[in-house]
C-alpha cells in the first residue's frame, strides 16, 4: 500500500465515499447513454411559464357546465351532476371502488394459495410467480392493454385496476397470513382439518386487522391511480383531462380538474387514515376485526 | 376400561430431519380415560413428542398408532391440541374459539356458509357454561386473562369431544387455584367423554398428583417417575383437584 497515491488511499478506506463515488460514475454514464441534454431544462422553464399563463386562474365551470360530450352520456337533469368534475370524480371513485372489490375477491383465495404456511410448497411458488407477473406491468400499462381488448370508458378501468390489485394487494395478504402465530394453524391441523378450514377459520380471521388494513390502503391507492389510466381512455376523471388537454389545451380548466381531484384524494385518504388506524395493533384493547367495519366505521361496537 | 390403546408409540425415534433424534426407543400407551403426564427440563423434546403424536412431525422411525392405524390415515376430529400459547384466534370471541372445536363435525355447507347446527350452538353453549365463561362469550379471547384464555381452549376441547387430547404445558405458570379449576376440567373430559389425555407439564409434583402415570424425559428416553419421585410428589395434596 506504501506505493498507492494518498488519494486512492484515503476513498478506499472510506466505504460510503466508495460507493458514493461509484454510483456518481453510473449516473455520468447513464446520462451520456441516454443523451440527455440538459440545455432543454432551459426551454422546460420558459415553457411552464407560458402554461402557468394559461391556466392561471383555474376555470371551474367544471363543476357546472354539463358535460355534453361525456362518455357514458349523462342523463339526469341537473346540470352540475352531469358536469365534467364530478362525472370524471365519480367514475374515478366507482372505479377504484369496483377494482379493490373485485381484486381482494380474487386475491384473497390466490393469497391463501401462495401462504408457504397455508399450502403445499409447489402451489405457493407456481402462485407467487402469478402474482409477480400482475405487478410487473403498473396500472397504466394495464389501461392500454383493455382498452385496446374492450374499448374505451369505464370497464377498461376496472379491468386494468383489477389487475393491478390483485398482483399488489394478494403479495400483501400472503406475506400477511405467512405471520400469523404457527399455533391456531396447528390446533386445526391436529383436528384434521382440510386446508381451505385451516384458512377460513384460523388463518384469515387471524389476520383480519392487517387485510382489512390492507384492502383500505389499496383503495387510497386506486382513487389516486384511477386519475392515470383515464389518461388512455380507461376512464374516470384523466379521461376528462385528456380530452382538454387534445386538442383543445384548455389548461384552466385542467387545473380546476387537477384541484378537484386534489381534494377529494385528501379526504378519502382522511377516512381511510382513521378507519385503517381501528385496525392497527398499537395498543391491547384494539378492536375485534369486523368486515363491516371497513364499509360503515360508525356500526363498530365496542367488544367489551 | 377398554383395553384397546388408542395411542400406540413403538420404537420411535422423534426429533427433526437432518438433525440428531431428541428422542430414541420410544415406548407408549395411552388407553381411554386416562391421564398421563410427560415431565422433563426445557428442551428435552416435550413439545416435539406432543406435536408428533398431533402428526405435526413426523417421527424419525418407529411407529405412532392411533386406535392402531397410521397417524396418516385421517383422524378428523379425534386429536384434540392445547399448545403452550393455546392456539386461540386472537380478536375473536370466546364463542367463535370453543365453536371452532366443533368444525370436524361440520359439513360442506355449514363451513362454507358458516352457519353451524343447532347442536353445533348447543355443544358451545354448554362447554362455555361448563368453564364457568357464559358472561364472556361475545368477549375478544385478547380481553381475558391467562386462566380464563385456557378455559377457552379446555372448553373448545370439549366441544370437539376427542378420543386424544393432547395438553402442552397448559397450566403454565398459573396460580394453584386456578390450577387446580384447569386440573378439574381435564378430570372432567376423561372421565366423561372417556377421553385420553397426554399432558406436558413441567411441574413433576404438580404432575402426579392428577394424572394416572407420570413419565419423564431423560437422557433422550422416556422413563416412568422414580419411586421416591412419586411418594415426594404423593404427600403434597394441593394439587388434587376433585380427584
Amino acid at each position: 500500500m506504501s506505493d498507492t497515491p494518498r488519494f486512492v488511499q484515503f476513498v478506499v478506506r472510506r466505504p460510503i465515499l466508495r460507493t458514493a463515488i461509484i454510483l456518481a460514475i453510473f449516473a455520468v454514464l447513464a446520462i451520456f447513454h441516454l443523451e440527455v441534454n440538459l440545455s432543454r431544462l432551459g426551454d422546460a422553464a420558459s415553457n411552464l411559464v407560458v402554461i402557468a399563463g394559461e391556466a392561471w386562474p383555474p376555470d371551474f365551470s367544471i363543476l357546472t357546465k354539463r358535460a355534453s360530450w361525456a362518455y357514458p352520456p349523462c342523463e339526469l337533469q341537473t346540470d352540475w351532476m352531469c358536469s365534467p368534475a364530478v362525472l370524471g370524480m365519480t367514475q374515478t371513485l366507482e372505479i377504484a371502488f369496483l377494482a379493490t372489490i373485485f381484486g381482494m375477491a380474487i386475491s384473497l383465495p390466490l393469497a391463501v394459495a401462495a401462504a408457504t404456511n397455508l399450502s403445499p410448497p409447489l402451489l405457493a411458488q407456481v402462485v407467487r410467480q402469478v402474482l409477480a407477473a400482475l405487478r410487473v406491468l403498473p396500472s397504466l400499462i394495464w389501461a392500454l392493454i383493455f382498452v385496446i381488448l374492450v374499448g374505451i370508458g369505464p370497464l377498461a378501468g376496472v379491468l386494468a385496476m383489477t389487475m393491478y390489485t390483485v398482483g399488489y394487494l394478494g403479495k400483501l395478504q400472503y406475506e400477511a397470513l405467512e405471520g400469523v402465530s404457527r399455533e391456531p394453524l396447528e390446533v386445526a391441523r391436529a383436528m384434521g382439518l382440510p386446508r381451505w378450514q385451516v384458512a377460513r377459520f384460523f388463518a384469515i380471521p387471524e389476520a383480519a386487522n392487517s387485510l382489512i388494513s390492507q384492502m383500505l390502503f389499496m383503495f387510497e391507492y386506486n382513487v389516486r391511480h384511477g386519475s392515470v389510466v383515464g389518461l388512455v381512455g380507461a376512464g374516470g376523471i384523466g379521461w376528462y383531462m385528456q380530452y382538454y388537454l387534445e386538442p383543445f389545451k384548455l389548461y384552466d380548466r385542467v387545473l380546476a380538474l387537477i384541484i378537484v381531484m386534489y381534494l377529494v384524494v385528501i379526504v378519502i385518504d382522511q377516512i381511510s387514515l382513521r378507519v385503517r388506524s381501528q385496525f392497527i395493533e398499537e395498543h391491547e384493547q384494539i378492536r375485534r376485526p369486523k368486515w363491516r367495519g371497513a364499509f360503515v366505521p360508525w356500526a363498530e361496537s365496542s367488544d367489551d | 376400561m377398554s383395553l384397546e390403546p388408542i395411542l400406540s408409540i413403538r420404537s420411535a425415534e422423534i426429533g427433526f430431519k437432518d438433525l440428531s433424534p431428541l428422542l430414541e426407543g420410544v415406548n407408549l400407551e395411552i388407553r381411554p380415560g386416562e391421564i398421563v403426564g410427560i415431565i422433563g427440563r426445557s428442551g428435552i423434546g416435550k413439545t416435539t413428542l406432543i406435536r408428533t403424536v398431533a402428526g405435526l412431525v413426523r417421527p424419525l422411525s418407529g411407529e405412532v398408532l392411533f386406535s392402531g392405524a397410521d397417524l396418516s390415515h385421517s383422524t378428523r376430529g379425534s386429536i384434540g391440541l392445547i399448545p403452550q400459547r393455546l392456539g386461540l384466534v386472537q380478536h375473536q370471541t370466546v364463542g367463535y374459539n370453543v365453536l371452532m372445536g366443533a368444525l370436524p363435525n361440520s359439513n360442506w355447507f355449514q363451513s362454507v356458509f358458516s352457519l353451524p347446527s343447532v347442536e353445533m350452538r348447543e355443544a358451545t353453549r354448554k362447554a362455555v357454561s361448563a368453564v364457568g365463561l357464559e358472561d364472556k362469550t361475545l368477549t375478544s379471547v385478547n380481553l381475558l386473562s391467562g386462566g380464563q384464555q385456557r378455559r377457552v381452549a379446555i372448553a373448545r376441547a370439549m366441544v370437539q369431544n376427542p378420543r386424544l387430547l393432547l395438553a402442552d404445558e397448559c397450566l403454565g405458570e398459573l396460580d394453584a387455584e386456578t390450577a387446580l379449576e384447569i386440573i378439574g376440567l381435564l378430570r372432567t373430559i376423561a372421565n366423561e367423554q372417556r377421553t385420553a389425555i397426554l399432558i406436558v407439564d413441567h411441574n413433576p409434583v404438580r404432575a402426579r398428583t392428577f394424572c394416572d402415570r407420570v413419565l419423564q424425559l431423560r437422557s433422550r428416553k422416556i422413563i416412568p417417575l422414580s419411586e421416591g419421585e412419586q411418594e415426594e410428589a404423593s404427600s403434597l395434596p394441593q394439587y388434587r383437584g376433585d380427584e
